[in-house]
């Protein structure tokens, strides 16, 4: 649900990157803080346990300037992936303008992958939303592993709206703007 | 638990100067009223509506990040419970509390005061202006579709595309 306050000129919009744990959705946002113009960003925000696992979120506000008069930012989150913390997917959910899926693209995650999607599309319905008709965006991280997949196999299995989807190996920056910028731009246009 | 606490979303919350005017009017009451540091108007989402005070202006994003975030939590915490929800958080530290009060499903009122502010007069205080604000609410709803269009239009998204582009690269 994008905020658009016409008395101060800005429009805030959500965005969550969901995945399942160890997906990579922490490494895409960290890499946009380390990467993107400091002017263009505020700090991040991680709540995580002595592990590293993210518990709670993580949280990155970009901020695009004034835009036709608007000063325009997108917030982006990521869930915690493990799936002990369902509930906690389904409160960060709340107010999403768009999400990006990142897959893990080892064979060994596949049915993990296929299972978050489920679960995804099930708690955007307890809020009210469609995944067919939502800004949708999904990433085929983790590509310089021996074990990933071919893209044809994840794209037929686990993308089966046939949304965008992007390659990338996020821990060495690859594909995470591309990713980054579609969903921006689709959220955008269904505004 | 797909009850109240989930009801459909809104696709676009637009405030328009008249509503922020009179968000900002109550918020600065309270302020008054209360000796608060500050008081803020956040959208369940995260997003920060209005601010009033001196206390968290520069931090008021993560915030409200954190404290939406918190009330989530504290609403599976009362389904645990077998509690319908909790309809606010109070935090207490040694100098500074925050008292966060739900506005009709939809927004948080979060107060920020010291020691020398009794909870008790937050309690009140913040349930007649959540009133205030319930009504607001209901008229922002209300009127979302007309006002949309003189923000969002087509030279609006081509700019904000051409600066995505700009902006989102290595």
């Amino acid at each position: 649900m994008a905020l658009i306050n016409i008395a101060t000129h800005e429009i805030h919009c959500k965005i969550v990157y969901y995945g399942i744990g160890y997906c990579g959705k922490t490494t895409n946002l960290q890499h946009v803080f380390r990467s993107i113009h400091p002017n263009a960003r505020g700090d991040m925000l991680s709540i995580a346990t002595e592990t590293e696992r993210t518990l709670f979120f993580d949280f990155l506000p970009l901020d695009l300037g004034t835009v036709h008069g608007f000063r325009t930012r997108f917030h982006l989150y990521t869930v915690p992936g493990q799936i002990l913390y369902e509930r906690t997917r389904l409160a960060v959910l709340n107010g999403a303008d768009g999400i990006v899926f990142v897959v893990d693209s080892q064979a060994e995650k596949f049915e993990e992958n296929v299972q978050s999607i489920s679960e995804l599309e099930m708690n955007l319905r307890r809020i009210g939303k469609d995944l067919g008709n939502f800004p949708f965006v999904m990433q085929w991280n983790k590509r310089d592993l021996s074990t990933a997949l071919p893209v044809h196999v994840l794209d037929r299995y686990l993308n089966r709206r046939r949304v965008p989807s992007f390659e990338a190996t996020a821990s060495a920056g690859k594909g995470v703007f591309a990713t980054l910028r579609c969903i921006s731009k689709t959220v955008i246009t269904q505004l | 638990m797909e009850g109240s606490a989930y009801m459909e979303q809104l696709t676009n919350l637009i405030i328009s100067d008249r509503e922020l005017a009179i968000i900002s009017t109550a918020l600065n009451k309270l302020v008054l009223d209360t000796s608060a540091s500050s008081v803020m108007l956040i959208d369940k989402s995260g997003q920060v509506i209005a601010t009033q005070g001196s206390g968290v202006r520069r931090n008021a994003t993560s915030l409200g990040a954190l404290l939406a975030g918190a009330f989530s939590s504290s609403r599976h915490i009362a389904e645990l419970l077998g509690e319908k929800d909790f309809r606010t958080i109070f935090q207490q530290g040694v100098n500074e509390n925050i008292y966060t009060t739900l506005v009709e499903e939809q927004w948080l009122l979060v107060i920020v005061f010291d020691k020398l502010t009794h909870i008790g007069l937050v309690k009140v205080l913040s349930k007649k202006a959540s009133d205030e604000l319930g009504r607001i609410l209901e008229r922002v709803k209300a009127d979302i579709t007309r006002k949309k269009s003189s923000v969002i239009n087509v030279e609006f998204r081509s700019s904000v595309e051409d600066t995505i582009d700009l902006l989102f690269r290595d």
